[in-house]
């Protein structure tokens, strides 16, 4: 009836191996002395690579391992954090030498989706399955078909043991533990009473939640399951919304940065000291369009209001399966700029004119009968090709360079313009344009996010947590009598024998037994002790 | 209104300070004695101090209109109220007096570290906008009160066990413990009195990693500074001008916190010379010091309350230093779980603990294995509490 390993009978709960360390009371009732697999067989290859995942030496060896790994990932910015579309390889030499240099060669950059990152999680799968199977199966047969018949023997084995003469007493004690909420099982005049098993399910529950996010987090790799993007929106325009098919579309109408001031709050002082401004909100004022014409193949967008949202940190707006949220803002781009002519004499002549950026005209009047032609313009300034026409490295307008052409009533004269310099093209120019000023786009940056993986890891998470506070905040607390030969009581406990002991004295000492007796507690009475683990 | 509380806030908690340090002698003669009286005069003061600490959070928190959990300053004060209760609650089950003599101070040496950052009261920025700062940053609070429990009582354990004569690696990694506690107690000591009553103020101008122009304050000499460090006075108005400040000309680029190496190794050279003048007066190690005290423990209780503090603190951890962390973080970052600086090493501080109960349950780590194991599990609390938002700069550098 018993597999070979078992060492506590089942029934009667006597040693069966007869060289087992008898002075052993721990491991002997950790499974209820019944036998896991992984101690019993070992011939296949399949046993062999059982035995190593459910080896508690390898499991911790593996947590370890992640532990360690995790924290190289820290030394340096992983390669995410590093600014948007820096070269990583420079910007990790730059930045932190040949350390950094070196970090980016083994690829610590990304360490935490590196393959073998991804493996050691996978190992740490396989050992809590294999782990919990090899542990749990037995576990559940030995306490599901416990007695209340034990051996002499088992009574003298348990941590906690009292043996009296006085046997009229009993029924009087096992009532006041069933007041204390035992669970009563009778066979003739053994006793075994039982709370808290549940505690017992605890880790098993916990890994369970554990492997249910493992495999949750897994998901993200299937396609359609996890979006993240970034949509970038300035001041005034309507983009559609990635991922959506085109049946979304978002408008910005105002991005907002609000700063703390001196406004007699109690964080005037802080205000004042720092050198920089605290940002108290960023805001992105939005219309979500939902788009009517989503079905019609090639009309053009019928626009529909959905909502008018202000999209703050915090405060993300939700629609179908996706999320979005404040993510950051740009304003390093330019809107406009805004010129002045001046004669030779450093005199201004005529009024202001402003490029709008992204809507040039071809002609700004500035005067009586003086005009301002833009000839060419480039938004990101290279070179002047042999046509003398401007090249542009980029089409983002971050270093603008102008051919004006100004005219007056007798002649025309070119020039070229950028921000900082003004070249003339013609000899000897009457006018020279100079820059005044100019004004930036705001832009707001969403993030796009969907992700389906989400409740899965989220169940995964919570299941683990109420398996970890069954197991931590409950104790299965088992208590045996039997008056056969005088009263005989021991008790077992899976943690805190401290409670257990409190638990049970004031019901003995109400039916006149002496305190329960601790063999671990005797120890310390002498003198100093170190209990060192095997 | 509010700035009243907050000076009767402030006042609160300074005074608790002194309670608790008061309390330490009434505490400690109770132990030499048998009369309940000293024992029950310890206790009720360290409850009234409590008291006291929490008025403290909840007034700052009616002032500022957010809960006192959003810079250094609050989140170590927070973390050592917690650390008495702990005590507290340790001291409702199991009596034990040995153990408020080393958790009290304990606790006084982080409020007193906390209170070298800046203790004004600052707004919010948009990302901390929110309810979960209060309820993920107070659970957290809460796990490493207890969770500290657990590393008091191994220490004590670890003085107790210990021979402090025994020539091994147990024994001088136990006073390697001891002198880095005199290194803090130097660290603070020389902070008060150069930034306080000395007024020592060095400033140099140097270029962030950002490019931006910064100014660092140094309240120590000088030792080692940032990469073209240009020493500077403040002339008002945001204008600096040249100057002449000692230094040794020693620069690092601007990735290393220059100037919190600067005061770390001051600490080191300073702290190391008080313990080694204290060597040589005691004429032995300075764990014989506090041994005496820690013999009066009990060890199969120390090492109970070590194992009971995890087992309460570590799923209370969970939940809020992992669970509630990641919901805030999909909330306002979108993402639940990102690698960041702090998050990783709560998903260390979460693997060790692990660690720790199944090397406990499994292979029969108990007694000083356990105790060893409390010890180094509040070093990485400690190390992500302070030393990463310090070094790192991550989402979470807040202070």
């Amino acid at each position: 009836m018993n597999p070979p390993g078992t060492q506590l009978c089942q029934s009667c709960g006597k040693m069966i191996n007869s060289d087992y360390d008898k002075k052993k009371i721990k491991d002997l009732m950790r499974y209820d002395g019944s036998a896991i697999r992984s101690k019993t067989r070992s011939r296949s290859i399949f046993d062999k690579i059982w035995i190593f995942f459910t080896s508690i030496k390898v499991g911790v060896a593996i947590i370890l391992i992640i532990a360690i790994a995790s924290s190289i990932g820290t030394i340096f910015p992983q390669e995410y954090f590093i600014p948007v579309g820096a070269d990583p390889l420079q910007y990790y030499t730059e930045n932190y030498g040949t350390p950094g240099r070196l970090y980016y060669e083994l690829g610590f950059h990304n360490l935490y989706s590196s393959w073998w990152f991804i493996i050691l999680i996978g190992m740490l799968a396989l050992s809590l399955i294999a782990a919990s199977i090899d542990r749990g199966v037995p576990l559940f047969k030995s306490l599901k078909n416990q007695r209340a018949k034990k051996h002499p023997t088992f009574y003298k084995r348990q941590r906690l043991n009292l043996q009296q003469a006085n046997t009229k007493n009993t029924e009087r004690v096992i009532e006041g533990f069933r007041k204390k909420g035992y669970k009563v099982k009778e066979d003739q005049n053994h006793y075994l009473l039982e709370k808290g098993r549940l505690s017992r399910w605890g880790p098993y529950i916990n890994h369970t939640g554990l492997i249910i996010l493992l495999f949750g987090s897994m998901l993200r790799f299937f396609p359609g399951m996890y979006v993240d993007e970034l949509i970038y929106i300035t001041e005034g325009d309507t983009v559609q919304v990635p991922e959506t098919d085109g049946q979304y579309y978002v408008e910005n109408n105002e991005f907002i940065v609000d700063i703390y001031e001196e406004e007699g709050t109690v964080f005037d002082a802080t205000v004042q000291n720092t050198n920089e401004t605290i940002v108290s909100n960023y805001q992105t004022d939005m219309t979500f369009y939902e788009n009517q014409n989503v079905d019609v193949v090639g009309a053009p967008p019928d626009l529909e209001v959905v909502e008018d949202y202000s999209l703050q940190v915090n405060h993300p707006y939700q629609f179908e399966q996706f999320e979005l949220y404040q993510s950051s803002y740009d304003n390093s781009q330019m809107k406009s700029m805004t010129f002045q002519l001046e004669d030779s004499n450093g005199e201004t002549v005529g009024d202001r004119f402003t490029v709008a950026l992204d809507n040039l005209e071809s002609t700004y009047e500035v005067g009586e009968g003086l005009a301002v032609e833009v000839r060419a313009y480039a938004p990101d300034f290279l070179e002047i090709d042999e046509n003398g026409a401007l090249i542009s490295e980029t089409p983002t307008p971050v270093n603008p360079a102008f051919v004006f052409e100004v005219t007056d009533d007798t002649s025309s004269e070119l020039s070229l313009l950028q921000i900082m310099s003004s070249t003339d093209i013609t000899q000897g120019n009457e006018y020279s344009v100079k820059f005044v000023e100019n004004e930036n786009h705001w832009a707001t940056v969403l993030t796009l996010k969907k992700d389906l993986t989400l409740p899965l890891i989220a169940t995964g998470f919570v299941i683990f947590l109420i398996g970890l506070f069954i197991g931590s905040y409950i104790n299965h607390r088992r208590i045996w009598i039997n008056d056969e030969n005088g009263f005989n009581i021991s008790a077992h406990t899976n943690k805190n024998y401290f409670g257990l002991k409190k638990e049970i004295n004031p019901v003995l000492e109400d039916n006149g037994y002496g305190e329960i007796f601790d063999r671990d507690a005797q120890d310390f009475d002498k003198g100093v002790i170190i209990v060192e683990g095997k | 209104m509010e700035s009243t509380l907050l000076s009767i806030s402030n006042w609160l908690i300074t005074s608790a300070f002194f309670i608790l340090l008061v309390a330490l002698v009434p505490l400690s003669m109770s132990i030499r004695n048998e009369k309940k009286k000293f024992e029950k005069t310890a206790i009720i003061m360290t409850a009234i101090a409590f008291v006291m600490q929490i008025s403290y959070f909840i007034l700052r928190w009616v002032a500022t209109g957010h809960a006192p959990v959003s810079n250094m300053y609050e989140f170590i004060a927070t973390f050592s109220i917690m650390l008495i209760l702990g005590y507290l609650i340790t001291y409702h089950y199991y009596k034990t007096k040995v153990l408020g003599l080393f958790a009290i101070p304990v606790s006084l040496l982080l409020i007193a570290y906390g209170s070298l950052f800046s203790t004004d009261v600052n707004p919010l920025i948009p990302a901390l906008q929110s309810n979960w700062l209060a309820i993920h940053v107070i659970t957290v609070s809460i796990s490493y009160g207890i969770l500290s429990m657990s590393a008091v009582a191994g220490l004590i354990y670890l003085l107790k066990a210990i021979p402090e004569n025994e020539k091994s690696w147990r024994a001088r990694i136990l006073e390697m413990i001891m002198a880095g506690i005199v290194i803090v107690l130097v660290y603070i000591g020389t902070t008060l009195v150069m930034k306080g009553a000395v007024g020592y103020s060095d400033e140099f101008m140097y270029t962030s990693q950002r490019g931006e122009a910064m100014i660092a304050e140094y309240h120590l000499p000088s030792l080692i500074n940032y990469a073209d460090a240009i020493p500077v006075e403040h002339i008002g108005d945001n204008q600096y001008e040249p100057a002449d400040h000692f230094h040794t000309g020693i620069n690092l680029p601007p990735v290393i916190n220059s100037q919190s190496l600067n005061t770390v190794i001051w600490s080191i050279i300073l702290g190391l010379i008080v313990y080694g003048v204290l060597r040589l007066i005691m004429r032995k190690r300075l764990m014989a010091l506090v041994k005496p005290l820690a013999n009066r423990a009990d060890l199969n209780l120390m090492d109970e309350i070590g194992y009971r503090s995890v087992i309460i603190g570590f799923p209370l951890f969970a939940l809020g230093g992992i669970f509630f962390a990641a919901i805030w973080a999909q909330i306002a970052w979108s993402r639940f779980w990102g690698w960041d600086p702090k998050e990783t090493w709560a998903f260390i501080t979460f693997m060790f603990y692990t660690v720790f109960l199944h090397l406990r349950l499994n292979r029969g780590y108990e007694g000083e294995k356990s105790a060893w194991l409390a010890v180094i599990g509040f070093i990485l609390i400690l190390f992500n509490l302070i030393a990463i938002n310090l070094i790192v700069a991550g989402l979470h550098s807040y202070a």
